[in-house]
C-alpha cells in the first residue's frame, strides 16, 4: 500500500517530467473553454484533442494553471463551516480610539473593557459568521493569543456568542497588545 | 514591464544577462563548442549546463547574483539558472548557438555578445510560453519583443514629457502641434500622462517617426527592418498592447505571487489531468475536434504497453556488503555503505518505482536530482551525501554505477522519458487497475 507521501512524490516526479518538456514551435492547441469543460467533466476531450494535449507541453501547462485555479476556488467554499482560527491586527497607536479590534475575516471582535487594575477582555463572535451556529451549539472552547503568541484569554463561548475573562497582565491591554506585535489570533482549543 | 506569467522582462534582466555572460565565458572556455568534433552536441550541452550550474553556484553570494531579478522575489541567480535549464530542454537553440559560435576561437567580447544574443532570444521564448500558460492567449517571442519595445518607448515618452520645457521641439513633434517658447504652462497631455494606459498610439508613432531628427537614430517603428511593419500601420493594435501592459501592471502592483504556493500540494492537479485523460477514453466525445487553428492533428495516441503487477524488487540494492563497491564509494567521498543505506530508505511500490526498477539506484537518484533538484525536502537522509546534505553529484553517481558520466546521463534521460510516457498514458493504466 502506498503512503500519502509516496503518492505525492510520484505525482511530483511525473509532474516534473511532463512540465520540463519543450517542443520546438509548441503552441496552445486547445482553448480554455475546451480545457475547462474537460476539467469539470461536462465535455470530455475527443481522442484527437487528447492526443493534441499529450503532444503539447505548453497546453499541458495551461491545463495545470486552470486545474490549480479551479482547486484554489473550490477549496474555501467547501470549508465554509470549517473554522481553523482567525487573525487580526490592531490599528496604529496614533489612531487609537474607541474602536475595538476586529479580526481580518470580520467574525471576531475583541472588546477591551474596565479600567486601571481591573481590565476585562470580551471576545465576541459575529452571528453572521458561517461557522457561528456550530460554535454556539458546541459552546466551543476558544483561546486568544497576542502577537507574541502568549495566551491572553481562554474560555468557552456563552449563549450570546461571547467569552469574557479578566486581563491576565499588569499593563493595560491596549499598551500590551501594541507592544506585542499589534496583532491577535483567535483559535479553537 | 510585467505581463501575466513573465519573469524576465523587468530591469533586473540586465544583471541576469551579465551574470550569464560572465559564467558562460568560463564554462565555454572549459568546453568550447565545436572543439571536440567527436562529441555530440547534446553531450556538449550537458557539459555546458553542468559547468554553468557550478559557476552560478560558486557566485551565488555575489552582490550581482543576490540582487532582485524581478518584482516577484526571484533573484538574479535564480532567474539565470532557470534560463540555463530552459536551454537544456531546447537543444535546437544550443545547436543554433554552436553554429555561429564554433566558427572561430572567439575573442571574449565577441563570444559574450553571441551568448547575449542566445539568451536574449531564449528569454522571450520562455516568457512567451509563460504568458500563454498564465492567461491562455497566444503569444510569440516576437510579440513579447514588441510589448517590450512599446513599454520602452512609453518610458522614453514619459521622460520627455517630464522635461517638456527642455524638449519643447520633440514633445511638440510627439503631440503633433508646436510648443513654441511662448507656451508657458505645461500641455494638458503632459499632465494627464500618469501611466502607460494614458499613452496614445499616435504619440508613439510620431515619437518613432521623428526620433531620427532629434537623436540621429531611427525610431524602432521606422527602421528598415520589417519587424514592426504590422504595428506601424495599426494604431489600434498598439493601443491594445499598451492597455494590456498598463492593466496588468496595475493588477500586479501588489505582487502576484505564484498562487499555487497557497495550495498544500500543488502536484494534486496531476490527479485532475489523469482524470481528464480517463474520462476522455471512457466517453467517446464525437468530433469535430475543437483544436485551435484547426491544424490537422497527426498525432497518435502513445501506445499503451501491457503492465503487469510490480515484481518484487530486484537484487538491487545488494543485501551483502560488496567490498569493491565500498571502496568505490569511499573513493568518491561517500560512506562505504551509502548505496545499501540509500536503497533501504527507498520507497518501492509505486508505478514510478516500477518504471525505474531495472535502472539501478544511482540512475534513479540521478533522475530524482534532475526532476526535483539535488536537495528536495522529501529525500530521506540516507540519500544525502555527508557534507553537502544533497544527493551525490553526477560524477559520484557515475562512479557508484561503474559507468562513465555520459553513459549515466544517457540512462538517466532514458528513464525520464519512460516516466514521461507513463505519466502521459496513466489513464489507461488506472482503468485496468
Amino acid at each position: 500500500m502506498k503512503t500519502k507521501g509516496e503518492q505525492q512524490m510520484e505525482r511530483r516526479l511525473a509532474e516534473a517530467a511532463l512540465l520540463a518538456g519543450r517542443v520546438e514551435g509548441d503552441r496552445l492547441v486547445l482553448g480554455d473553454a475546451v480545457l475547462a469543460a474537460a476539467l469539470d467533466g461536462s465535455r470530455p476531450l475527443s481522442p484527437g484533442e487528447r492526443a493534441a494535449l499529450q503532444a503539447s507541453p505548453l497546453t499541458l501547462r495551461r491545463l495545470r494553471r486552470l486545474a490549480l485555479e479551479r482547486r484554489a476556488q473550490t477549496k474555501p467554499a467547501a470549508n465554509d463551516e470549517e473554522w481553523q482560527g482567525s487573525h487580526g491586527m490592531l490599528r496604529a497607536a496614533s489612531s487609537a480610539g474607541p474602536a475595538a479590534p476586529v479580526s481580518d475575516d470580520g467574525w471576531w471582535t475583541l472588546h477591551l473593557l474596565g479600567q486601571e487594575g481591573a481590565w476585562r477582555l470580551v471576545l465576541q463572535l459575529s452571528a453572521a459568521a458561517p461557522f457561528a451556529a456550530r460554535l454556539l451549539a458546541e459552546r466551543a472552547p476558544l483561546r486568544v493569543r497576542d502577537g507574541a503568541g502568549r495566551v491572553i484569554l481562554e474560555g468557552r463561548l456563552d449563549a450570546d456568542g461571547e467569552c469574557e475573562a479578566a486581563w491576565p497582565f499588569g499593563d493595560p491591554p491596549a499598551v500590551h497588545l501594541q507592544e506585542q506585535g499589534a496583532a491577535f489570533t483567535v483559535e479553537p482549543c | 514591464m510585467r505581463l501575466p506569467g513573465t519573469r524576465y522582462q523587468e530591469p533586473g534582466w540586465e544583471e541576469v544577462r551579465k551574470l550569464l555572460g560572465q559564467c558562460s565565458l568560463v564554462a565555454l572556455r572549459a568546453c568550447v563548442p565545436g572543439q571536440d568534433l567527436a562529441a555530440p552536441l547534446e553531450a556538449q550541452l550537458e557539459d555546458y549546463v553542468d559547468l554553468m550550474a557550478g559557476q552560478l553556484h560558486a557566485r551565488r553570494h555575489a552582490p550581482r547574483a543576490t540582487a532582485a531579478g524581478n518584482s516577484y522575489g526571484e533573484s538574479v541567480a535564480e532567474l539565470a539558472l532557470g534560463l540555463v535549464y530552459e536551454l537544456r530542454a531546447r537543444p535546437a537553440d544550443w545547436q543554433a548557438f554552436c553554429a555561429v559560435a564554433s566558427a572561430a576561437w572567439e575573442a571574449d567580447a565577441l563570444l559574450r555578445k553571441k551568448v547575449n544574443d542566445m539568451y536574449a532570444q531564449l528569454r522571450d521564448k520562455v516568457d512567451a510560453d509563460n504568458y500563454q500558460a498564465a492567461c491562455g492567449r497566444p503569444c510569440s517571442p516576437n510579440r513579447m519583443y514588441a510589448y517590450r519595445m512599446l513599454d520602452t518607448a512609453y518610458g522614453e515618452i514619459a521622460r520627455l514629457f517630464g522635461n517638456w520645457e527642455q524638449h519643447r521641439a520633440q514633445v511638440g513633434a510627439i503631440l503633433g502641434r508646436p510648443l513654441d517658447a511662448g507656451f508657458a504652462t505645461s500641455p494638458i497631455e503632459v499632465r494627464q500622462l500618469r501611466s502607460i494606459r494614458d499613452c496614445r498610439p499616435e504619440w508613439l508613432l510620431r515619437w518613432s517617426e521623428t526620433l531620427e531628427r532629434f537623436t540621429g537614430s531611427a525610431g524602432p517603428l521606422h527602421t528598415r527592418s520589417k519587424r514592426f511593419a504590422s504595428l506601424k500601420t495599426s494604431p489600434d493594435k498598439i493601443a491594445a498592447m499598451l492597455q494590456e501592459i498598463g492593466e496588468y501592471e496595475a493588477l500586479s502592483a501588489n505582487r502576484d505571487l505564484d498562487f499555487a504556493q497557497d495550495l498544500d500540494d500543488a502536484s494534486l492537479w496531476m490527479e485532475d489531468y489523469w482524470r481528464v485523460l480517463q474520462e476522455s477514453e471512457d466517453v467517446m466525445t464525437p468530433g469535430p475536434d475543437r483544436i485551435l487553428e484547426n491544424r490537422e492533428d497527426e498525432l497518435d495516441l502513445a501506445a499503451d504497453d501491457e503492465a503487469g503487477p510490480a515484481p518484487a524488487r530486484s537484487q538491487d540494492p545488494s543485501p551483502d556488503p560488496d567490498p569493491e563497491l565500498e571502496a568505490i564509494a569511499a573513493g568518491v567521498s561517500l560512506p562505504p555503505d551509502y548505496l545499501r543505506m540509500a536503497g533501504e530508505a527507498e520507497a518501492g511500490s509505486g508505478w514510478i518505482a516500477h518504471a525505474l526498477l531495472d535502472d539501478g539506484l544511482p540512475v534513479r537518484l540521478a533522475v530524482y536530482a534532475r526532476l526535483l533538484g539535488p536537495a528536495d525536502d522529501s529525500y530521506p537522509d540516507a540519500w544525502r551525501a555527508p557534507g553537502s546534505g544533497e544527493l551525490p553529484t553526477m560524477q559520484q553517481l557515475a562512479a557508484l554505477a561503474r559507468v562513465s558520466l555520459p553513459t549515466l546521463r544517457k540512462r538517466r534521460d532514458a528513464a525520464i522519458r519512460r516516466i514521461e510516457q507513463e505519466a502521459l498514458a496513466r489513464a489507461s493504466r488506472r482503468r485496468q487497475a
